[in-house]
């Protein structure tokens, strides 16, 4: 509770924090909501293609006269719910990665920190790509893994070191010479600390899950299913959108959606930086 | 040194052994695979034996039917390391290295120049930055900063599309050079060389050099605080010689770690901008393969694109020690990994903090 007091209060005197805070909420509200606010029209309407913005399409219409606004809320739920899908993995194994192999340490963490090296040195996206073009999946999980398959990588070497030096320091000996149980050991003395790290990289794995996703939709690396700002970038570059200025509105509406909420998440992120790094509040 | 060398080249063949274990298994076992595509695709072409298939699709797979998996597999590396890539399914005359060949200079062109650009930029700037943090120019840039990072590759890529190439024809923006010339060392194909790739290298440069600046911003405040810097001031030492050799070389340090990870997502990103630009590279065949399902010349590329970060890495690697010494002597080694462990990929520490790595990276 305090912490979220602590929250609000940094949000309130960093406005840049404030405004990621709020558009954060709007997007999350547009993914849960987004099906029962708008609706997709299906009935294609050439005489409309490509209307400038006007009354009942207040951001224009697509090639097939049907209204973009509505198709860009719910293009929100898709890469939402596969990017937080993916950030959850990527946090999720990471910690465990990183924990166990800090606690175990020895030759079990030699290993596993040449495996993380070799993790982080494959290049992520072509192998993301590869992986998409082979199994060619549109489940979300399966979609959520692929984009997790190296991202983890840096966390666990992060949260790795940090529990490293977690584990001279005195509060964690005291606890140990006290002979407390492993679960209190975890998750009173060690997450507390690794907290802030696993906070912010769970919003940079949701971001950097953002771009991989909606590029593979750009590419049509990834099946094209349903409304997605993505597909709908895909869509208005093969249909000319850059030869012609008509359907300008069409090409920049779902990349100004996708900017908006990288920047969001970017100035959030630094409002979770202070929050958990009082040095930082000071400066 | 001996030691920390060894690990670098170990992690090396280590990395290039399981992207090549992958590539095997991937196309082989996974659901969807490349061999039952291929069967279906000329089935559908029609004129074979069922047997003719077969034996067609395992000649340019490489797969022997009859051999066990683990033959087939040593086989599979055998090939790899006489830099035997296989033939494209799609044109079974050309082989996947002939592509490959002629596609890695560009790739290694746009985007050794575009990394060498946008760190340059980044570092100015970062300092600017640190320099001016409370000043109408620092908050300026630092905002114009931000905004930079949040906008993923492949969308000013489109922009710069829109504007520049298609709305005021300013610059060429398909391929790598104007078909009019003639390849080889003369005038015209140099100039034209250079202004094809202005807008690819443009594209890397504007999203990755805001993300240099803000970790170089972070890196000088940190070594703005540091003992050694306020005691250098407190001697009386020229401002200028305390910017260079206390703080700048300092700097820099985590920088150049994160040089060798930046690579791998700049490479990464060219997938996009190549293919935006038709600009004839790596990524560029990457998802041309991948569209056109020629898996040979798929994997292929993702084996060499893969085998370039891990050479650019180990490169890096090497020249590190020169940079910070403290890494390979057995003294100083324990405090600068747990420094180095500690900066990448955390957002509090060092290293490019774009909105899109992470995941991608």
């Amino acid at each position: 509770m305090k912490l979220l007091r602590d929250l609000g209060r940094i949000c309130w005197s960093d406005k840049s924090s404030l405004f990621g805070g709020l558009v954060l909420l709007v997007y999350i509200f547009l993914a849960i909501f987004g099906s029962s606010i708008a609706r997709l029209t299906s009935t294609e309407n050439p005489a409309a293609a490509f209307l400038p913005p006007g009354r009942g399409h207040i951001l224009g219409t697509d090639f097939y006269g049907r209204p973009i606004l509505p198709q860009l809320i719910l293009g929100t739920r898709p890469i939402m719910e596969v990017a937080v899908l993916s950030g959850i993995m990527v946090v999720f194994i990471g910690v465990v990665v990183g924990l166990a192999s800090g606690y175990k340490g020895g030759s079990v963490d030699y290993l596993v920190m040449r495996f993380v090296d070799v993790i982080l040195t494959i290049p992520g996206l072509p192998l993301i790509i590869v992986i998409s073009a082979v199994v060619h999946s549109a489940n979300p999980f399966v979609l959520a893994g692929i984009l997790s398959v190296t991202g983890w990588a840096g966390l666990a070497r992060a949260v790795r070191s940090q529990a490293l030096s977690l584990a001279t320091v005195d509060f964690v000996e005291a606890a140990r010479i006290q002979g407390l149980p492993l679960r209190n050991m975890i998750s009173k003395q060690l997450l507390p600390n690794v907290g802030p790290y696993v906070a912010i990289n769970f919003l940079l794995a949701i971001n950097g899950a953002i771009y991989a996703l909606v590029g593979l939709f750009l590419l049509g690396v990834a099946p094209v299913s349903g409304t997605n700002w993505g597909t709908m970038i895909n869509l208005a570059m093969s249909q000319g959108a850059l030869y012609s200025s008509s359907s300008i509105y069409y090409l920049f509406a779902p990349m100004a959606m996708i900017v908006l909420l990288h920047m969001a998440f970017i100035f959030f992120s630094r409002a979770l930086d202070r929050l958990f790094n009082p040095r930082l509040r000071v400066a | 040194m001996i030691s920390y060398l060894a690990r670098r080249l170990l992690v090396a063949l280590l990395t290039i052994f399981v992207v090549v274990t992958i590539s095997f298994f991937m196309v082989r076992l996974m659901p969807g695979n490349a061999e039952s595509y291929l069967e279906n695709q000329l089935i559908q072409q029609g004129g074979l034996s069922s047997a003719q298939i077969q034996e067609r699709v395992n000649a340019l797979l490489g797969i022997e039917p009859k051999a066990p998996l683990w033959k087939q597999y040593f086989q599979y590396l055998r090939d790899i390391v006489h830099g035997n890539l296989g033939h494209s399914m799609i044109n079974p005359s050309t082989s996947v290295l002939h592509v490959v060949g002629n596609a890695l200079p560009w790739t290694l062109f746009s985007v050794g120049v575009a990394l060498l650009i946008s760190f340059g930029l980044g570092v100015v700037g970062g300092t600017i930055m640190a320099a001016f943090a409370d000043s109408f120019v620092g908050r300026f840039l630092t905002l114009v900063v931000s905004f930079l990072t949040a906008i993923p590759n492949y969308l000013i890529a489109i922009v710069l599309l829109y504007l520049i190439a298609d709305r005021y024809h300013l610059l060429p923006s398909q391929g790598a050079y104007s078909v009019d010339t003639s390849p080889g060392f003369n005038l015209p194909f140099v100039g034209s060389v250079l202004s094809h790739s202005v807008l690819p290298i443009a594209s890397y440069v504007i999203t990755a050099w805001g993300g240099w600046a803000l970790s170089m911003k972070g890196c000088v405040v940190n070594t703005l605080g540091a003992d050694y810097v306020r005691a250098a001031e407190s001697w009386g030492l020229r401002r200028r010689r305390v910017t260079q050799s206390y703080l700048g070389r300092n700097s820099m340090l985590p920088m150049v770690t994160s040089l060798a990870l930046s690579l791998g997502f700049m490479v990464g990103g060219s997938v996009f901008i190549e293919t935006y630009f038709s600009y004839p590279g790596m990524g560029f065949y990457l998802i041309q393969a991948v569209n056109s399902r020629d898996y040979s010349t798929m994997m292929g590329c993702f084996l060499v694109i893969t085998v370039s970060v891990v050479v650019a890495n180990l490169a890096v690697d090497l020249f590190y020690p020169l940079v910070d010494p403290r890494i390979v002597s057995p003294i100083g080694r324990k405090q600068s990994e747990t420094d180095i462990d500690v900066g990448s990929g955390v957002v509090v520490g060092p290293g490019p903090v774009s909105a899109t790595s992470g995941a991608a990276r």
